[in-house]
């Protein structure tokens, strides 16, 4: 059993003012033209379908805040008819671009969450990673979405980062801290081949490094008032995620946009490699068909991500099978080890489980032979 | 064609000096490969032998020249390797020819394969023919290497041709000179058919094709065969030249080099070495074949999957077709399960076995490290030979140990000397001597153990001589050492097939670089695992691989699923090229790297 209609809306930008080091995904340095050929994309990809309307859009990059007034509100406008019983609105936006009338645009567009990169607080640690944005930057974004009634705002911040210290890493957390976020996503720096650092040659920092680093921050936001309910994910008086819940809980999703992936019905897809090929033809899908075997896989794999767990309840729905039963030899061996364990809503990862989770799934995949 | 005008020739060379360039060159000249299926190193068929750009395995092809006589001449080239691993290959294509194109490089001179394969070729009383190569170079010296060789190998280099293979300058003189002084071949077409089996391989829809010297007689398509070792008998079903593509005739005449299929689809039946005869009317004896070489390192070979232990046995019966040195037995580990232990002329040689069963047979191995065949004689007088360290008897029962010693020759510059003598005394290698054979030249003798040599000392030398330096070395013969069996313990239990025989002195250093290597190597698991060496129950090294902390992926959203799971399939794949042992799992490597030898580990 498939949603009928995608719960969740993701439109990709792929522009951005500069190039994070540590970034890999589809993206282009911003220029006005290619923005507005993108536009034009957009338009047409989202006129070919019916409306419907998600419970959550996501609008993320790249930077949508890099786009331009006068191109953000044409993307806003765009997505405005499917926005009508939108529950999350969230947009993505870099600090740096904060400019007056930013955050009133997209309130006046329904948007009611920011998610703003943040990293690091230090000079030495954003430059290395060509972020440029300051305390003073951070401030005003605060100021301005608190002002424009936005208050959910998520915090990005990463951790074993190549030179890292301690004390960088413990003056970022209480620093994000102190603005007083609702949510904040912590990731450690995965170094991809695509990206700067990747071609760079840079090392990752040492396994037990970037532990200790987790733990620590895990700890010290909780004694702030964040609990986490994923592995990268902390929120504060009910704001997680809605829309990373809905792709946690393997719900469909419509991707809109070069770069973006989507899922609907058991297809997942993407649109064209290139940027070229996208403003040709917007309507282009790569599809991927998986198998149930795969789906089943998948939703474990991403509802494991969740403290609470995979929705016990809701794969036996989908897949007609129990996910306990679908995996039994895993299953049972990974109880008794106490890696794992569920009841009759939940599948979940102990603490010590949880941690090594990848281990896990190695071996999961081995039994379900995709 | 008459017999007159057939010429059966190889080339040999040291390692890069252009000997496949030059037959590449030939097959161009001679039309045999028009210029559209030209591919460079064309006879290098392996893919393994083009990524590396050596020749591993003998090839022979026939082509047609017109010399400067206005004749037509038919000419069977064969092209050989030139490392020093494969020196059996190199005696087994001298003994289908008549003479030796010896190539040596201008730039470089003559160098220890130079001289090995050239001493082989003399032994084989064949012609050779000179030829300097590489010409063109900016820093050739044609006239002082033609004087080296004259010098050193008392060949005479006056009409010797300056070539560039590369450009094809000047080959013509050498396909001439291939005329003039190569003899024809001499057998008589009248007398029974004696054939020397020289290489052979499998073809799954003819069953085996061997490549034969016709010695005397001919072989015609219906003709009933026998081998004369193993008095198999079959009928010709097919026979041919290759140039290269094969060329199937009726008949292969007196002095011909070609290639027969008969149906046999029994691996045993065919042994290269062996003489072909006809069936009813026999040749009283065989041909003298020629040296066989025994291997030198052993090491075991097992499939990750315990259930591919069938594949490997016949892609091994397979490899041995065409590769009579490599020998295998069954053999069990208690940490493995079951495989073979294979013998190996050298590690390269093992290295390209090793490749070719992973990527023609699609086999996942896992490789132990090599060893050499020790002798233990025992307290009641008895002697064993142990190539396999977890077979090594209780010390209680040995009263001493031999290893194998080799002479090693080492040519090399001058500015290398040093960091060469000290890789060799870091080796147990003992000083024997050193000749000045020119200005700036040494070949420096050591004697060393073996064990010493089949594992890195190959890289090392070239790494410490900056590629200069060139080995060529033989079996002098066994010595008693004190050497002892040290072994592993992950987790408390002894892994066999990571013990290792070392030399007593070098105990601690030794165990405390393999254990801290292991710790490197081996993934951490969800326990932490205790890594040990141990002599005699005497734990003589241990270090701790922790237990794994934190392995989560940090950020999976909608974008990222498809990937994240190739990611785990990926790590999923990586893990099958592991060893569960227990409850540990060790990687393919780690069974190798006992052997390697850091640095500092000896200081």
């Amino acid at each position: 059993m498939t949603d009928a209609k995608p719960r969740s809306l993701y439109v990709h930008v792929p522009f951005c003012r500069t190039i994070c080091a540590y970034c890999d995904f589809r993206r282009y340095v911003y220029r006005s033209e290619a923005a507005d050929a993108w536009l034009k994309a957009v338009e047409k990809e989202l006129q070919a379908r019916e409306v419907f309307h998600p419970e959550t859009i996501y609008i993320g990059g790249g930077t949508p805040s890099a786009l331009n007034d006068d191109q953000l509100e044409t993307l806003l406008s765009l997505l405005d008819p499917f926005a009508e019983e939108v529950k999350e609105y969230t947009a993505e936006v870099n600090p740096e671009t904060v400019r007056e009338g930013l955050a009133e645009r997209l309130a006046r567009h329904s948007v009611n969450r920011i998610s703003a990169g943040f990293q690091s607080s230090s000079k030495r640690l954003l430059k290395l990673m060509n972020r440029h944005h300051t305390e003073k930057d951070m401030e005003r974004l605060f100021a301005s979405f608190h002002q424009a009634g936005i208050t959910n705002i998520s915090l990005d911040l990463m951790y074993s980062l190549p030179s890292q210290t301690s004390s960088e890493l413990q003056e970022a957390v209480e620093t994000a801290v102190s603005y007083g976020p609702t949510h904040l996503s912590l990731y450690s720096l995965t170094i991809e081949e695509n990206s700067v650092f990747g071609k760079k040659g840079l090392k990752p920092c040492d396994e037990d490094t970037e532990a200790d680093m987790y733990e620590w921050i895990a700890e010290r936001l909780r004694q702030c008032g964040y609990r986490q309910y994923e592995v990268s994910s902390f929120e504060r008086e009910g704001h997680s995620s809605l829309h990373n819940c809905n792709v946690w809980n393997y719900h469909d999703f419509a991707g809109i946009g070069y770069g973006a992936w989507g899922m609907e019905q058991g297809i997942r897809y993407t649109h064209s490699e290139t940027l070229k090929g996208y403003l040709q033809d917007p309507l282009y899908h790569k599809d991927v068909n998986l198998s149930e075997r795969e789906q089943m896989f998948e939703s474990l794999m991403m509802g494991l991500r969740l403290v609470e767990g995979l929705d016990r309840r809701l794969f036996l729905e989908r897949f007609d099978q129990d996910p306990v039963s679908v995996y039994p030899s895993c299953m049972e061996r990974f109880r008794k080890e106490g890696l794992m364990d569920w009841n009759e809503e939940r599948v979940f990862c102990t603490g010590k489980g949880y941690m090594i989770m990848n281990n896990l799934l190695e071996e999961i995949l081995e039994e379900a032979d995709l | 064609m008459d017999q007159n005008h057939i010429r059966n020739f190889c080339i040999i060379a040291h390692i890069d000096h252009g000997k496949s360039t030059l037959a590449d060159r030939i097959l161009e000249m001679t039309e045999t490969v028009s210029e559209r299926d030209m591919k460079s190193q064309l006879l290098d068929e392996m893919d393994l032998e083009r990524e590396r750009g050596i020749t591993i395995k003998l090839n022979a092809v026939q082509l047609k020249y017109k010399a400067d006589d206005g004749e037509e001449y038919l000419f069977n080239l064969i092209d050989t390797p030139g490392h020093v691993d494969f020196t059996y290959e190199v005696s087994r294509s001298l003994a289908a020819c008549e003479g030796a194109v010896l190539v040596v490089d201008a730039t470089q001179g003559v160098q220890a394969q130079t001289l090995a394969n050239t001493y082989l070729a003399i032994d084989n009383d064949l012609e050779i023919i000179p030829v300097i190569n590489k010409v063109d170079m900016t820093n050739a010296m044609p006239e002082e290497v033609k004087q080296e060789i004259e010098n050193i190998i008392g060949l005479d280099c006056s009409e010797a041709p300056l070539i560039s293979a590369r450009t094809g300058q000047n080959v013509k003189e050498v396909l001439e000179q291939i005329v003039r002084k190569i003899p024809a071949p001499s057998g008589s077409a009248e007398k029974p058919l004696k054939a020397l089996v020289f290489d052979s391989f499998y073809d799954s829809y003819r069953g085996v094709i061997a490549l034969v010297r016709i010695r005397e007689g001919s072989i015609s398509v219906g003709d009933r065969i026998r081998f004369m070792a193993t008095g198999a008998e079959y009928e010709i079903t097919e026979a041919g030249i290759r140039n290269p593509k094969e060329v199937p005739l009726k008949t292969l005449q007196c002095g011909d080099v070609g290639w027969f299929a008969a149906s046999i689809k029994s691996i045993q039946d065919v042994r290269v070495g062996d003489t072909v005869t006809y069936a009813d009317n026999p040749a009283d004896e065989p041909l003298a074949g020629y040296r066989k070489m025994n291997p030198m390192v052993y090491c075991g070979l097992y499939p990750s999957d315990a259930a591919k232990y069938e594949d490997l046995h016949e892609a091994l019966d397979k490899l041995k077709l065409n590769d009579a040195s490599l020998q295998y037995e069954p053999e069990t580990s208690q940490a493995l399960g079951f495989g073979f232990r294979c013998g190996f002329l050298g590690l390269l040689h093992m290295d390209v076995i090793q490749e070719r069963l992973e990527r023609e047979y699609d086999l996942d191995l896992i490789c132990t490290a090599p060893s050499v065949i020790y002798h233990v004689y025992l307290t009641d007088g008895t002697m064993l030979e142990i190539d396999n360290p977890a077979k090594m008897p209780d010390a209680s029962r040995i009263d001493h140990i031999e290893e194998p010693y080799v002479k090693a020759e080492i040519m090399v510059g001058d500015a290398y000397i040093g960091p060469v003598m000290e890789l060799c005394a870091n080796k147990r290698g003992i000083y024997s001597g050193m000749d000045v054979i020119d200005s700036g030249r040494n070949m420096l003798v050591y004697e060393m153990p073996l064990s010493e040599i089949i594992y890195d000392f190959f890289d090392r030398l070239k790494s410490c001589s900056k590629g200069y330096a060139s080995l060529d070395y033989e079996l002098i013969g066994y010595r008693q050492e004190d050497l002892v069996r040290m072994d592993i313990l992950l987790n408390g239990e002894t892994v066999d097939a990571l013990s290792v025989i070392i030399h007593r002195s070098e105990a601690y250093q030794r165990g405390s670089g393999i254990t801290i290597r292991l710790k490197e190597l081996i993934p951490r698991q969800q326990f932490e695992i205790p890594v040990q060496a141990a002599i005699g129950g005497k734990v003589i090294a241990r270090t701790n691989i922790k237990s794994l902390r934190k392995n989560v992926l940090a950020k999976c959203y909608g974008g990222d699923i498809s990937r994240k799971r190739k990611l785990l399939e990926k790590q999923k794949e990586g893990k099958k090229r592991m060893k569960a042992v227990g409850s540990v799992v060790i990687p393919q490597e780690a069974f190798m790297s006992v052997l390697s030898m850091d640095d500092n580990d000896r200081r």
